[in-house]
């Protein structure tokens, strides 16, 4: 009977230890936080997520050797893109040229085109360079901008290797509708892009 | 202080861990409304996802390529209809004519009909026009275009992804003719839309 007693009171102040509180998931009290604001920045914006995933599948349709490329320059590139945030300013038209990468990068996976590798390492490379610029552009004075870097660039990095990767071993599988589902996914990641893109030209307001 | 029951202790416990302010963890932002009302768009009309099924279960009756050619097509193509729609330029006749796309693809599948790939690209292309018209008129007032986008986009392929995978049916001389039979299905659907458009019905 004791036992059971002291079974209930220690069920009782577990249970009291665990009520619900905040969960404080965003860790603006750290230090660690603007990192993780870093990470999830471009995951958060799908014109940044999208497109880095249409060019993860566009490199694995050029075959292991040439996407590593892709790999080592785009995070790269988004690491440079953020460190020029911080000096220079926004380049002219930097929406549209995003926005036009979307539809560029969609079509050339719809056609499941084979690009040269200079060709397919530059548009790494751009990409990389403007969506790195983007997430280092208009961070507060309280925000620690190399944590934020990081974490965009790490993202950027785990993102590519992860798509990458999975979209080799995609094609890697037997049956000739996994290129096919891929394209589609390419078509739809352009028809957005051009949709957004029609948007900038003919409906700025509404952006 | 008279003893506390030990039966109540438990309940205590469990009546103290109900959180008493709300979670809000959907917040509901830009993004998240404009990505539902995207994925929503196209599947709470039902004539335009009589048509997109339609899209996907023609390509698999008439095999390859058409079977690919016809859902990569359409959202490209899709894609220049929204265009012309976010450009204001007026296109007359767009809700019948969507109506008009179910009632024609639909019969095409019920009769069978097998017209060389061109013909049908070229027909689903201008259906597809006038489908983007009617989604990219409702882009600028989205809570969040680009995830508005993404969300109609992705409904339309996953629709046609959907006739695709009924058209495999097509493999079995049962499931060819209940291809047809969906055809005719969709064939209907798509004449009541286009009677209520032009006004014959309420």
């Amino acid at each position: 009977m004791r036992t059971k007693a002291r079974l209930l009171a220690g069920a009782t102040v577990a249970a009291v230890l665990a009520l619900p509180t905040a969960a404080h998931a965003h860790l603006v009290d750290t230090r660690l936080g603007d990192f993780y604001g870093g990470a999830l920045h471009p995951l958060t914006e799908l014109q940044q997520i999208l497109p880095w995933i249409a060019l993860a599948a566009l490199a694995a349709f050029q075959g292991a050797r040439r996407a590593r490329w892709v790999i080592a320059a785009f995070p790269l590139a988004l690491l440079a893109g953020g460190l020029a945030a911080l000096a220079v300013p926004a380049p002219p038209y930097e929406s549209l040229v995003g926005i036009g990468l979307v539809a560029a990068t969609g079509l050339a996976l719809a056609a499941a085109a084979r690009v040269p590798l200079p060709v397919l390492v530059g548009l790494a490379a751009v990409m990389g360079l403007l969506h790195g610029f983007q997430n280092g552009q208009g961070l507060p004075a309280s925000t620690d901008r190399l944590l934020f870097l990081a974490g965009a660039t790490a993202i950027g990095y785990v993102v590519m290797t992860l798509a990458t990767g999975a979209a080799l071993a995609f094609l890697r599988g037997v049956g000739g509708w996994r290129p096919i589902a891929l394209r589609a996914s390419g078509s739809w990641v352009a028809a957005v892009g051009i949709m957004v893109l029609g948007l900038q030209f003919f409906a700025p307001t509404a952006s | 202080m008279p003893p506390v029951p030990s039966k109540s202790l438990p309940l205590a416990a469990l009546l103290a861990a109900i959180p008493l302010a709300p979670a809000l963890a959907h917040t509901g932002s830009g993004v998240a409304i404009g990505l539902q009302s995207g994925l929503l768009h196209p599947i709470t009309g039902a004539d335009h996802l009589v048509a997109m099924v339609a899209v996907g279960l023609w390509g698999a009756q008439l095999g390859a390529p058409a079977i690919w050619v016809l859902p990569i097509t359409f959202p490209l193509v899709m894609a220049v209809g929204g265009l012309i729609g976010l450009a204001g330029v007026p296109l007359p006749f767009v809700e019948p004519v969507v109506a008009l796309s179910g009632l024609a693809l639909g019969l095409l599948i019920a009769l069978h009909v097998r017209p060389p790939l061109w013909a049908a690209a070229v027909l689903v292309g201008v259906f597809a026009i006038f489908h983007g018209y009617a989604h990219g008129r409702e882009l600028p007032g989205a809570a969040d275009p680009t995830a508005y986008a993404v969300g109609f986009v992705v409904a339309t392929g996953l629709l046609h992804l959907t006739g695709i995978l009924i058209g495999v049916l097509v493999a079995w001389p049962a499931g060819a003719r209940l291809v047809r039979v969906c055809g005719a299905a969709i064939g209907c659907v798509g004449l009541y839309f286009l009677l209520a458009s032009v006004g014959v019905l309420s």
